[in-house]
C-alpha cells in the first residue's frame, strides 16, 4: 500500500493535551490529555512469592509492560484503583520520559487511530526550544519501533501561522502567542524561520488561570467537593471566563447588575451524588486578567502579556519588525477567552503608539513617520491551531518529499532528524 | 473500528452535541489494513453518510458480504455507492433513534461496519462446514470444500477452507524488516508451543511453517513463496462457532490476528528499548563514577624552586 496516497498521520503533542488525527481533516480525531498511567505493583514484586500462583504471576509479567492506559482512561483507572500510577511525560513542552512517551504513542496509533503505521506518513510538533537530541530520540523511536514511512517534526508557531491560511494569503510571518495548559511562549517566525534569539515566554499558562480561579472561589467560601475541584473549576474557567477591558468598570457593572452577570454552577458530588450549586461573579473576568495584569496572582512575575510580546518583537530584527506587528496569531486552547484578541490589540496598540510618538516628538516636525498597524488575528480553530496547521501542511503534495523517508534514516542515521526544511507546500 | 473508534463516531455525531443537534461533519479517517473511512454530513439537516473502502470488497461480495451487511444494517445500506469507495450507510437524522441504549447500540453495530463485511467468508465457511458435516455423517468423509482466498493487503491473503469436521484458516504474513522478521518468527513458534498449557486446550490449533506454504492451500494461484513469506494456520473446530455468540467472537478474533501480530511485535520493540534506555542509564551512572584521582604534581618554576600544587 503507498504510504503516500494515505493521508497523514498528524499528532501534536503538548504538556497537557495531546491532539490527534488525520491530515485533510478540520479537527482532530482525538484530543486526550498527554499521561500515561502504569501499573508498578507487579514489576516490583519480588520473585519468591507464592508458587502456586505462578502461572497467574508468570502471565501477568510477561504481559506486565502491555498494562497501561493512556488519556481520559488513564485518569479514571488511576482514581478507580490504586494500582496505577499516572506520570506526565512532557513537561514545559519538552519529552521528559522516553519509556512513556513511547508507550503513550503506541497506545495512540494502535489503540486510538487503529492505523497501520507502516502506511502512513507522520507529522510530529515540537516546542521551539527543543534541544536538537529529542528530535533525533523521536525519530529513533518512530523508525525503529513502528517503522514509519516517513517522519516530518515541525515547530508548533510555524503550525499555527499556517492555520490562518486562507486562498488568498499565505503568511508566514508573523508573531505566535501559544498560550497553552503548561507552557505560554511568544514566538517570531520570519517566512517560515523561527528566530530563535527572541522567544519570549511567561509562566503563566492555563493552569494558572485556574488556580487562581480556584483560589478565588475557595476564598469566597463557595463550596466545590475537593476531590474534583480542579476538574470542575477547569469547566467553570471554559464556560464562563470571559476577558473585560477595564477591570474598574467591570467591578461596576457587576456590582450594578448582579443577576445579568453572575452565573450558576450546579454539579454532583462524586462521593454521594447530591447536587450543589456554587455561584460564580467576579472570577468570570478576574481569571483571564492575570495575563494582562500578572501582579493579581503572584509577586515573582509581573510583566504584562502586551508588554512582552512588544519586547519580543523589538529584539527581532529590524526589517522583520513591521510584518510581525501586523500578523500576531493566536493559539492554543487558553486565548479562547471571548475578546481576548481585542484586549491584547489594544493594549499593544497603545504602548506601540506612545513609543511612536515619543519618537516622532523627539525628530520634530519634519520626519514623519507611517504609523504601525497592529492586528491580532482571531480565528475558530484557534484551540487546536497547530494540528490544524499541521493537517493544512500534511494534505499539501510537497509534504511528502520535505519528510525524511526509512531509507534515509537507514542509511545516515538517527542524525537527519535534527532538520526539518520549510518546505513550499508552506507559501 | 471497534468501539473505541465508535467514540470517535460518536464525537462527530450529535450525541455529544449540548443541545442534541447534529452538527456538520466532515472527516476521512482510516483502519487497519488500508481501509479508508469517510465521515460526511454536508448540513445540519442533511443526512449523515459514512463510506468504506475496502480493498477485498470483490472478493467479500463473492463471499456474501452484501447478505451480511443487509442483516446488520438493514434501511441503513444506500444503494447508491459513493465513488471511490466500496460501501456506503446513510442515516436521516429524524429517523436514528433518541439518545439511550438503542442509539449506543447502533453506534456500535455502525463502528464494526468493517468486521460485519470482513466477517462474510467466515460465516459462511462455518455454514459449509456444517453441510458437509451432515453430508459425510454416511461414514463417507466429504472432500474439503472450496478455498476462499481473502487478498486483504497488497501482497498478504487469508486463506478459509471449511472441511467436514473443521474450519482451516490460513495466514500468509510477510514481515518488511529484518528485526520484525526475527521477532515475528520467535513469537509465531511459541503460538505453536503454548498449546501445551493445560488452561489454552480449547483455543484453535495453530501451525506455523516458513516460506513453504501448507498443504491445502498449495493449489491456490499466485501464492508467495518468498524467502520473508510465513504461513501460519489455524483450526477451527465446531466447538468454536457452536453458537451465535462464540462465531461472532471467534471471527472478530481471527480477522484481527495479522495486526494483533504487529502490535505485539512492536510492543516488544518498546519494551526492549526501555530496557536499553534503563542499561545505558546504570552505566552511565558506573561511568560518572569514574573519575581518575588528581594526582600531586611537582612542578618547577623557571629559577629553579619547585612547588606542589594544592
Amino acid at each position: 500500500m503507498d504510504a503516500s496516497s494515505r493521508p497523514a498521520v498528524v499528532i501534536d503533542n503538548g504538556t497537557g493535551f495531546t491532539k490527534m488525527g488525520f491530515a485533510g481533516n478540520v479537527e482532530p480525531c482525538f484530543i486526550i490529555p498527554t499521561v500515561v498511567a502504569v501499573n508498578d505493583t507487579l514489576s516490583s514484586q519480588s520473585k519468591s512469592s507464592n508458587k502456586g500462583n505462578w502461572l497467574a504471576q508468570h502471565t501477568a509479567g510477561v504481559m506486565a509492560d502491555l498494562d497501561f492506559y493512556i488519556g481520559e482512561e488513564a485518569l479514571s483507572r488511576s482514581r478507580a484503583s490504586a494500582n496505577y500510577n499516572l506520570s506526565y511525560p512532557i513537561h514545559n513542552g519538552q519529552v521528559e520520559n522516553w519509556d512513556a512517551m513511547e508507550r503513550f504513542w503506541q497506545q495512540c496509533i494502535f489503540n486510538y487511530l487503529r492505523c497501520d503505521p507502516e502506511d502512513h506518513y507522520f507529522l510530529l510538533t515540537e516546542s521551539p526550544l527543543t534541544a536538537p537530541e529529542n528530535r533525533e530520540y523521536a525519530g529513533e523511536i518512530m523508525f525503529e519501533t513502528f517503522n514509519i514511512p516517513g517522519l516530518y517534526i515541525a515547530v508548533q508557531p510555524v503550525l499555527a501561522l499556517a492555520a490562518g491560511y486562507t486562498t488568498s494569503k499565505c503568511e508566514m510571518t508573523g508573531v505566535v502567542v501559544d498560550v497553552g495548559d503548561g507552557a505560554t511562549h511568544v514566538v517570531p517566525v520570519a517566512d517560515g524561520y523561527v528566530i530563535g534569539s527572541s522567544i519570549k515566554s511567561i509562566p503563566i499558562t492555563g493552569k494558572d488561570v485556574t488556580c487562581f480561579v480556584q483560589k478565588l472561589l475557595k476564598e469566597r467560601g463557595e463550596f466545590i467537593p475537593p476531590e474534583d475541584s480542579f476538574e470542575v473549576v477547569r469547566k467553570i474557567k471554559e464556560t464562563y471566563c470571559y476577558t473585560c477591558s477595564d477591570i474598574v468598570k467591570e467591578f461596576n457593572k457587576h456590582d450594578r447588575e448582579p443577576s445579568k452577570f453572575i452565573k450558576h454552577w450546579t454539579g454532583v458530588k462524586p462521593k454521594s451524588g447530591a447536587t450543589y450549586t456554587c455561584d460564580i461573579g467576579y472570577e468570570r473576568f478576574m481569571g483571564p486578567e492575570i495575563f494582562f495584569s500578572p501582579e493579581i496572582y503572584g509577586s515573582d512575575f509581573t510583566t504584562p502579556l502586551p508588554a512582552v510580546i512588544d519586547k519580543c518583537i523589538q529584539s527581532s530584527p529590524i526589517d522583520t519588525r513591521r510584518a510581525l506587528y501586523k500578523n500576531i496569531v493566536l493559539s492554543g486552547g487558553s486565548t479562547m477567552f471571548k475578546d481576548f484578541h481585542r484586549r491584547l490589540q489594544r493594549d499593544l496598540k497603545k504602548i506601540v503608539d506612545t513609543r511612536v510618538r515619543a519618537a516622532s516628538s523627539r525628530l520634530g516636525p519634519d520626519v514623519k513617520s507611517q504609523p504601525i498597524e497592529v492586528n491580532v488575528a482571531n480565528h475558530p480553530i484557534q484551540k487546536y491551531a497547530v494540528w490544524f496547521g499541521g493537517s493544512v501542511l500534511a494534505s499539501t503534495a510537497e509534504f511528502y518529499t520535505a519528510c525524511h523517508t526509512k531509507a534515509e534514516y537507514e542509511e545516515y542515521g538517527a542524525s537527519i532528524c535534527r532538520t526539518n526544511p520549510v518546505f513550499k507546500g508552506m507559501y | 473500528m471497534t468501539v473505541d473508534a465508535a467514540r470517535q463516531v460518536q464525537a462527530t455525531d450529535h450525541p455529544t452535541n449540548p443541545a442534541n443537534r447534529p452538527a456538520s461533519v466532515d472527516q476521512t479517517f482510516t483502519d487497519f489494513d488500508g481501509v479508508a473511512y469517510h465521515l460526511e454530513s454536508p448540513s445540519k439537516a442533511g443526512p449523515l453518510t459514512l463510506s468504506m473502502d475496502i480493498r477485498c470488497w470483490s472478493e467479500l461480495v463473492q463471499a456474501g458480504a452484501m447478505d451480511v451487511l443487509q442483516r446488520e444494517y438493514g434501511s441503513w445500506l444506500r444503494s447508491s455507492v459513493e465513488p471511490e469507495y466500496s460501501v456506503t450507510l446513510e442515516f436521516d437524522f429524524a429517523k436514528v433513534p433518541a439518545p439511550g441504549p438503542e442509539r449506543d447500540a447502533l453506534i456500535e453495530s455502525v463502528s464494526l461496519l468493517k468486521r460485519n463485511a470482513m466477517a462474510a467468508p467466515f460465516e459462511r465457511a462455518f455454514a459449509l462446514q456444517k453441510q458437509l458435516e451432515q453430508a459425510s455423517e454416511g461414514g463417507q468423509p466429504a472432500a474439503p470444500g472450496e478455498i476462499m482466498p481473502i487478498n486483504y493487503r497488497d501482497d498478504e491473503a487469508i486463506y478459509v477452507i471449511p472441511s467436514a469436521d473443521r474450519v482451516t484458516v490460513v495466514f500468509s504474513t510477510t514481515f518488511k524488516e529484518e528485526t520484525d522478521k526475527v521477532l515475528g518468527k520467535v513469537f509465531l513458534q511459541e503460538f505453536v508451543d503454548a498449546r501445551r498449557q493445560p488452561s489454552i486446550q480449547n483455543a484453535p490449533q495453530v501451525l506455523y511453517s516458513n516460506r513453504e506454504p501448507p498443504l491445502e492451500v498449495r493449489k491456490v494461484a499466485g501464492l508467495n513463496r518468498g524467502e520473508d513469506v510465513g504461513y501460519v494456520t489455524f483450526v477451527l473446530f465446531p466447538r468454536h462457532f457452536a453458537n451465535a455468540e462464540v462465531m461472532a467472537g471467534t471471527i472478530s478474533r481471527i480477522q484481527l490476528f495479522r495486526d494483533y501480530l504487529h502490535y505485539h511485535i512492536k510492543c516488544s520493540k518498546a519494551y526492549m528499548h526501555s530496557r536499553m534506555r534503563h542499561r545505558v542509564a546504570e552505566f552511565l551512572k558506573v561511568l560518572n563514577r569514574a573519575k581518575p584521582e588528581l594526582a600531586e604534581k611537582e612542578r618547577k618554576t623557571a629559577s629553579g624552586r619547585t612547588f606542589r600544587r594544592a
